[in-house]
Parts: structure tokens; sequence; C-alpha cells
């Protein structure tokens, strides 16, 4: 535990002073400020238009559907890029840069030091996600909103790029360049994406039913809609333990490779 | 404290090292020397625990390394050839770092990173980012690295290459100063190295032990003799034959008109003869010494003679 609590302190140090990670922060607060004002301009003049017209349907005139789930739909396209940018360099710097054999002559298992990288990376899209969770928490001050939902919308966000996190994690462990890494991670976070599609493309119900359970997106539309699924938790979860345990597997793999 | 039974390593095909067999006391500072691709940075690999070996076993402490890798990583302090130093950290911050990582903690966590740096006159430069280090600070802070949790034994991979002469000398006191304390064995391929620091050698060649012993048995290795240099102002055309017929010697060469090189059978009073004969010959004595140097010679023989058909 101890081991896994020094590890984790040392990466979020590093991120906090890795000009990346703030890069990161900047760009993120700067591509939001710049949408979000315009959604909910866009949002409002919508209602307008309806107040006159009285013809659209009710759910688009609920704020948390017209503005705050776009909104999260942004954040999560942008975390296909970001995460990747955060977990590339977790294990390929340290290979290229030797800093690897430190820790495995260290007295820290394996499992210990993907621990403590994962937190570290979970800690970094955190604060990112937290940057983006700001915009319609503070919207609050001139429109009512439903915190539940709101929040329970952002967990889910934040499990999935849970999931992306432990897949880009695998990824840098895999290689010694932080590119390859990135290239790698952008790749997979993409494809389970289109794993998902495959609902819309399959005719048989078996199928169907396959599908929609290996889907992200199926998954995540529960905690969108403001309810806590426990599958989709199982789902989420055992998606993150996969990758934490291939990454693990990798590296006890180095020690005995060569 | 180490113990090496039959530990071999393949790469594939290629065999890195070869049923290795070797003892380490505790306290004791071991050289093991050996030409690049000897095998050295691959034995120190396996007993650190970095990785496993083909066959053959390694223990530490009394320790497995492979049944009980935590245990003998806790004793170990480690300076792999590249220094594993992390480039956008503080010196004092990154040696904090390993020390926890080894699982030093409380009081003693300060009191032993301040030790380490002090050790390797990283003082000036503690509050520094590493990337902004020469090689030789960084290969400092790899050495510190190695000492900072103060663990019992000390795997040094080429401590010194790459540092310039006085830092190379630097090093070498601060690793005469860890005998008796730590258990030392350092990889290097030059000899004068283990010569400053080590009290045994081993040498290595091609995966394999060719010799193990002292320091000073080594330099009589084999031949059984010792070697005596000799400069003189201007000599006699009878001074080879004439110390030639002294008793024990055993071969008498001038490389230039004033210095000559001597074998000896291995005898207290060598010098002493060869001394008064010069005197006695009115060449003018101007220096004789034992050569300890000699060493090289021998090292030489061992590793590289097999190739060059024997330089002897
Ligand atoms: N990772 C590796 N893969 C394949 N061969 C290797 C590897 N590491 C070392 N070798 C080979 O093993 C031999 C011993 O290498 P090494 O232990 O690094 O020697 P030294 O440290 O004495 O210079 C060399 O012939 C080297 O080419
Ligand atoms: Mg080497």
């Amino acid at each position: 535990m101890k081991k896994i609590w020094i590890i984790f302190r040392k990466e979020w140090h590093g991120f906090l002073f890795n000009p990346n990670f703030l890069v990161v922060c900047g760009l993120i607060t700067a591509v939001l400020s710049w949408v979000y004002p315009n959604a909910l301009r866009a949002f409002k003049m919508q209602i307008e238009t309806s107040v006159y017209a009285g013809s659209l349907p009710q759910q688009q005139l609920n704020i948390h559907y017209g503005v705050f789930l776009r909104h999260l739909s942004f954040i999560n396209l942008m975390l296909i890029l970001i995460v990747p940018a955060l977990t590339m360099r977790l294990f390929s710097e340290e290979k290229k840069m030797r800093t690897f054999d430190l820790l495995l002559t260290s007295p820290v298992t394996s499992a210990q030091i993907v621990i403590g990288k994962y937190l570290s990376a979970l800690a970094a899209i955190g604060a990112v996600i937290f940057l983006g969770f700001l915009y319609p928490a503070l919207t609050a001050f001139f429109a009512n909103i439903n915190w539940m939902t709101l929040i329970v919308a952002f967990g889910g966000i934040f499990l999935v790029a849970a999931v992306y996190a432990a897949m880009d994690l695998f990824c840098s462990s895999l290689t010694e360049s932080a590119i390859v890494s990135y290239v790698m991670a952008v790749v997979f976070n993409i494809s389970v994406w289109f794993v998902g599609m495959g609902v819309d493309v399959v005719d048989s119900p078996a199928a169907r039913a396959v599908f929609e359970h290996i889907s992200l997106n199926q998954h995540l539309s529960g905690f969108v809609e403001g309810t806590v699924r426990t599958t989709g938790l199982i789902f989420f979860a055992s998606l993150i333990f996969l990758f934490c345990f291939l990454s693990e597997r990798v590296i006890e793999a180095s020690r005995w490779r060569s | 404290m180490i113990i090496v039974e039959n530990l071999t390593k393949k790469y594939g095909e290629h065999t890195a090292i070869d049923r290795l067999n070797f003892h380490v006391r505790k306290g004791e500072v071991v050289g093991f020397l050996g030409p690049n691709g000897a095998g050295k940075s691959t034995t120190m690999k396996i007993i650190t625990g970095f990785m496993a070996p083909s066959e053959g076993i390694a223990r530490v402490g009394g320790f497995d390394v492979f049944e009980n890798p935590i245990e003998v990583k806790k004793r170990i302090g480690y300076l792999p050839e590249t220094p594993p130093v992390y480039a956008d950290m503080l010196v004092r911050d990154y040696l904090t770092f390993v020390a926890q990582l080894k699982g030093v903690e409380g009081a003693s966590l300060k009191t032993f990173v301040d030790r380490a740096i002090e050790k390797t006159h990283l003082g000036a430069v503690q509050k520094r980012l590493i990337q902004n280090l020469s090689k030789g600070f960084k290969q400092r802070v790899g050495i510190a690295q190695a000492l900072v949790s103060n663990p019992e034994v000390l795997i040094l991979d080429e401590p010194t290459v790459g540092l310039d002469p006085k830092q190379v000398a630097e090093i070498r006191d601060l690793i005469r100063e860890l005998r008796g304390e730590h258990t030392v064995i350092l990889s290097t391929h030059i000899l004068p190295e283990v010569q400053a620091t080590c009290e045994r050698i081993i040498i290595i060649n091609h995966g394999k032990i060719v010799a193990q012993d002292s320091l000073a048995n080594l330099s009589t290795l084999k031949s059984g003799s010792r070697r005596v240099h000799l400069k003189v102002r201007k000599a006699n055309a009878d001074l080879q034959e004439r110390l030639k017929a002294l008793p024990g010697i055993l071969a008498v060469v001038s490389t230039s008109p004033q210095d000559w090189q001597i074998d000896a059978t291995e005898s207290e009073d060598v010098i002493e003869r060869v001394a008064s004969e010069v005197i006695k010959n009115g060449a003018g004595l101007l220096e004789i010494t034992s050569a300890r140097a000699d060493l090289e010679e021998i090292f030489l023989k061992l590793t590289y003679g097999n190739e060059a058909g024997g330089l002897a």
C-alpha cells in the first residue's frame, strides 16, 4: 500500500511539473470556454423560438439534454485524444531512459508499480474532467440544474476515461517510444467505440445482446441520463482490471525475457 | 553475503555467461574485471533481480534472488550502466523517492538522504533539476541513489565510466571508504580501477571466470615470477650478462639504453641484489621499481591472450 502511494505521489508530481499536462489543461479550458458559451447561446435561442412556436418536444427544453449532454460528448471526444497524452510517458519513458531498471530492482511488485501509475493517471484525468465540470456547475448561477443528474453523468464520463487510461497505460507498457504509445492508445480508444457500433450492424438478437453488453456507449448512456446501473459499473471495472492486469503481465514478462 | 552457483544466461542462442561460481564475503570489495561484452553487466543484472538467469542460482544475504526477490532487493543498492535518474526531478527529491522506494521511512529518511548527498558531494546541486546536470554529476547522483538506503550490498556497474580523471579519483576514494561498511561488487574493464579500490578480483572473459583471487596473489598469478623495472644513467656493455648471472633472474630485456625489464622468480631480495649489482657495475642507478602494474599484462594474457596467440 505504502509503495503504491510513493509511486503515485512521484507520478502525480511529475504531472504537475510536466508542461504536457499543463498544456492539456490550458487547451481544454480554451476550447471549452469557446464552445460552451456558444452552446448556451444556441440553447437560449431555441427556447426563445419555442416559446413563440410552442412546438419543441419537452425533452429538448431541458438544459441537461440541451446543453450538458453535448458538452459531455464533446469532453468525451477530447478525452480520446487527451488521455493517451497523459499516459503515454508512464512506462515508455521509463524504458527509454532506463529508469525502469531502478523500479525493477527496488523492493516493489509489478502490481504496485502499475496501480501507482494508474492511480496517478486517474488523478490527472480527474483534474481535466473537473475543469469540464466547472462549466455546467457555474451555469447554476443563472439556471436551475439537477445536480444529482449532472454529477452522475460526469461520474460516467470519468469511468469511461478510466477505461481509456487502463488501455492507454497498457499501450505505454508495450513500447519504448512515447509517440508509438500515443498513436496505439488513440487507436485503442477509438476502436472500443466501433465495437459498440456492432449493435446497429448485426441482426441476430443474440449477437445484438452481446454487442450491447460490450458497448461502452450503452453503458455510458445510462450514466449520462443520471442513473447508476450495476451492470455498467461492473463492465467498466472489469475492463479496467483486465488492462491493468495485462500491463502487470507485460512488466513481469520483461523481468524474464532479457 | 553473495553466493553465485552455476549461473548461466543465454540470450537466445548466445551464451552471455556460462556457469559462473563465486562467493563474496560480508564487507568485501570485489572487482569484476573483464573486457566489454564479457558478461559483467549480465551477471549484475541477475544478482540484483533485474532479470532471471537461464540456469543456476544467486543468493544475497541468504535469500534466493528468485524465490525471495523483494527481500533481496531491500538489501541491494544498484547502479546500472546508465544511471537511472529522472530528468525532471530535483536531485534531493529524487534521492528521497529512491529511499522511500527502498523502504526507508520516518526520521531516518532525511538522515539517509543527507548522508548520500554528503558522501557523493552533491550538496551544491541538491536543489537542481537532474536534466541540467553534467554527465559526471548525473553519474554521482546514480551512485548516491545506490547508497541512499544504506544497503548491505552495493552493485556498481562501471561506476567511473565517462568521468574526468578528477571525478574518477573522487569516486574511487568513495568506494574505498565503503569498504568494511558495505559489501561491494564493482565491474570495470580497466584494471587500474580494481587495483585502486578492490581487495579481490574476479576476471571474467567470454562469460567464464578465468581467474579469481586477491589482488596480491593475482600479481604473481601463474608466472610465479615478478617483474622489476630498472632505470640507469648509462649501462655498461656487460650489465645485461651480469644481471642474468644473478641467482633467481629469469630474463633481462632492455627496452631502451636506459630502461630495463627484469623478470625474476618470486623472492624477497631480488630488488636488493639487482640494485647492488647495478651499483657495482657503475651504471648509475636512477630508479628501480617492483612492477605491480604487470597485473595489466596478466589481465591481457588471461583475456585477450587466447586470441592473440599468447602475448607472453
Ligand atoms: N539484451 C541482450 N540481448 C542479446 N544479447 C545481449 C543482451 N545483453 C547483452 N548481450 C550480450 O551478452 C554478452 C555480455 O554482455 P554484457 O553482460 O553487457 O557484457 P559487459 O557488461 O561485460 O560488457 C555480450 O556479448 C552482449 O552482446
Ligand atoms: Mg557492461
